[in-house]
């Protein structure tokens, strides 16, 4: 190349990141004209919240402690419930949907659109759809979270899938082994590491999600946290807000042991 | 005996790439042939296509009558499990352990269920520790195989493709990613096993010197076609470098 193309080349970059950066600056100007964002609303805002948790969420009220510990409970269990199913089941479809074990390309893709619609749909929408055909409770819940901890793993599964050792699995497979052993053999010992640490974060992230869907009638703790606030039971809810915070804390601190010794 | 035709062999992959344009050869029974070329000559896919690793455009691959090229699961099933193959990745289980390892060469010989779930039985582990003393691993046979030098994954892998009692070998680069000394170990362990069982070893390497050291005979591989065929005396410099040369060096003469 010579240098007169090189020095074109330097300078269609330079016009290049120019544009990037002058394009991000005129997107963010007009979407806090359109929403009407402002640092000053910011800060006053900033300040009734305050009041707020200053004076009606404080103290939390520790009597009401022993009310909560069945919800509590309960979105332990479903978060771990959608995690185990969950979990199962998309180890079977990420088999399908990736590209380096799927037996055809077109189930490959069946399977990751199917995934997509589970995944990309929230977990809140699912619930408020659900709740619909069964009503309240932590059965709703439990699917709403099944649905989508299906549909993410699936995704990550597949994704761990693709990017195994082909040398290792050409191997086996060069033995003579069959389709199901060179599975278990070539591709299962590769799988299984990344298979417990998404599984582990699935859990602390449906824990998280299981509050949200709480309040739209998915049982556990969000439900008593949306009912005391339309009760204006403020006190109530800021504790079962802390529940919630240390529940999660924990759940966190013990999915980090576990990885920490599979892995 | 012959126990391997390889007939008019041609591979394009789907990126228009032509690996191989036509190779025809005999092994026969017992025979240590050695393939030289250079990079991106077709030594590898024609390895592979021998025991469909890759699926051959064109052609015909005979394996004791029958063809590797035509064959269906079941057949190919049949056919793999008689031809060994050691790679130059070692390609072991990495977190699997040596033992298991080589019992992985069973696979081909148990049905679907016992081989999923590891259900190898005590005379097939007896073989297993037998080929790892053979090789000079009995003592590492519970360790994980990540944590052996190359050298001794390399020589896992001969156990491995040992354990499928092979009427042929395959090798593809075995001591390309190994330094000397190890090189040497792994060729002898290689040429000795093979001759001693009477098994035919078709192996691909790149340093000239080793091939004429070991091979019964060797063939050269250029762009896809098979440019000598026969004894190391017969290879004198001249083949060498039509073989490695041959149109590169006017390539680079002309840029």
């Amino acid at each position: 190349m010579s240098e007169k193309q090189l020095l074109q080349v330097r300078k269609q970059k330079r016009l290049q990141v120019f544009l990037f950066f002058a394009a991000m600056l005129a997107l963010s100007v007009w979407s806090a004209i359109s929403t009407g964002f402002s640092f000053s609303g910011l800060f006053t805002g900033t300040v009734d919240s305050t009041k707020f948790i200053i004076f009606d969420l404080f103290p939390p009220d520790f009597s009401y402690i022993a009310s909560l510990v069945e919800p509590a409970l309960e979105t332990i269990y479903m978060s771990f419930v959608a995690m185990v199913i969950g979990a199962i089941v998309a180890a079977f479809l990420a088999i399908f949907a990736s590209a380096t074990t799927a037996p055809h390309p077109i189930v490959q893709v069946a399977v990751r659109a199917f995934s997509s619609l589970f995944r990309n749909i929230p977990v809140l929408i699912w619930t408020i759809l659900l709740a619909a055909a069964y009503g309240l409770g932590t059965l709703v819940g439990t699917i709403a979270l099944i649905m989508v901890s299906t549909g993410a793993l699936t995704r990550a599964f597949a994704e761990i899938l693709e990017e195994i050792d082909m040398g290792q699995v050409e191997a086996v497979r060069a033995t003579g082994a069959s389709y199901g052993q060179v599975l278990a053999q070539g591709v299962l010992p590769q799988f299984l590491p990344g298979f417990f640490g998404w599984s582990l974060y699935m859990l602390e992230i449906n824990i998280r999600a299981s509050t949200i869907i709480g309040m739209v009638g998915g049982g556990g703790l969000g439900f008593v946290i949306q009912t005391q606030i339309k009760l204006f039971q403020y006190e109530q809810v800021s504790m079962a807000v802390l529940l919630t915070l240390v529940l999660v804390l924990i759940m966190e601190w013990i999915t980090n042991q576990i990885r920490e010794r599979i892995i | 005996m012959t126990l391997l035709q390889v007939k008019g062999l041609e591979k394009k992959y789907p990126d228009g790439t032509v690996a191989l344009k036509g190779i025809d050869f005999e092994v026969n029974e017992g025979e240590f042939i050695v393939i030289i070329g250079p990079s991106g000559a077709g030594k590898s896919t024609l390895l592979r296509s021998v025991n469909r690793l890759v699926d051959a455009t064109n052609g015909a691959v005979i394996f004791k009558d029958r063809d590797v090229v035509k064959a269906g699961t079941r057949v190919l099933r049949k056919i793999r499990r008689e031809i060994g193959m050691i790679f130059q990745g070692f390609n072991l289980i990495e977190r699997a352990s040596v033992l298991n390892n080589v019992l992985h060469g069973r696979l081909g010989y148990m049905s679907d269920f016992k081989g999923m779930f590891y259900l190898f039985n005590q005379s097939q582990k007896k073989t297993a520790y037998e080929l790892l003393h053979r090789v000079g691993l009995g003592e590492q046979i519970y360790k994980r195989a990540d944590e052996l030098s190359g050298g001794q994954q390399q020589r896992v892998g001969i156990a491995r493709a040992l354990a499928q009692k092979p009427a042929l070998m395959l090798a593809d680069e075995p001591i390309a990613s190994l330094d000397p000394v190890s090189s040497n170990v792994i060729m002898d362990y290689l040429y000795n096993i093979c001759r001693e069982e009477g098994i035919a070893c078709l192996c691909n390497l790149h340093q000239v010197d080793v091939a004429k050291k070991y091979a019964t005979r060797i063939i050269g591989i250029h762009a896809g076609e098979k440019v000598f065929d026969g004894k190391p005396e017969e290879l004198t410099e001249d083949i060498i470098n039509q073989i490695y040369h041959n149109k590169k060096k006017e390539l680079v003469a002309n840029e």
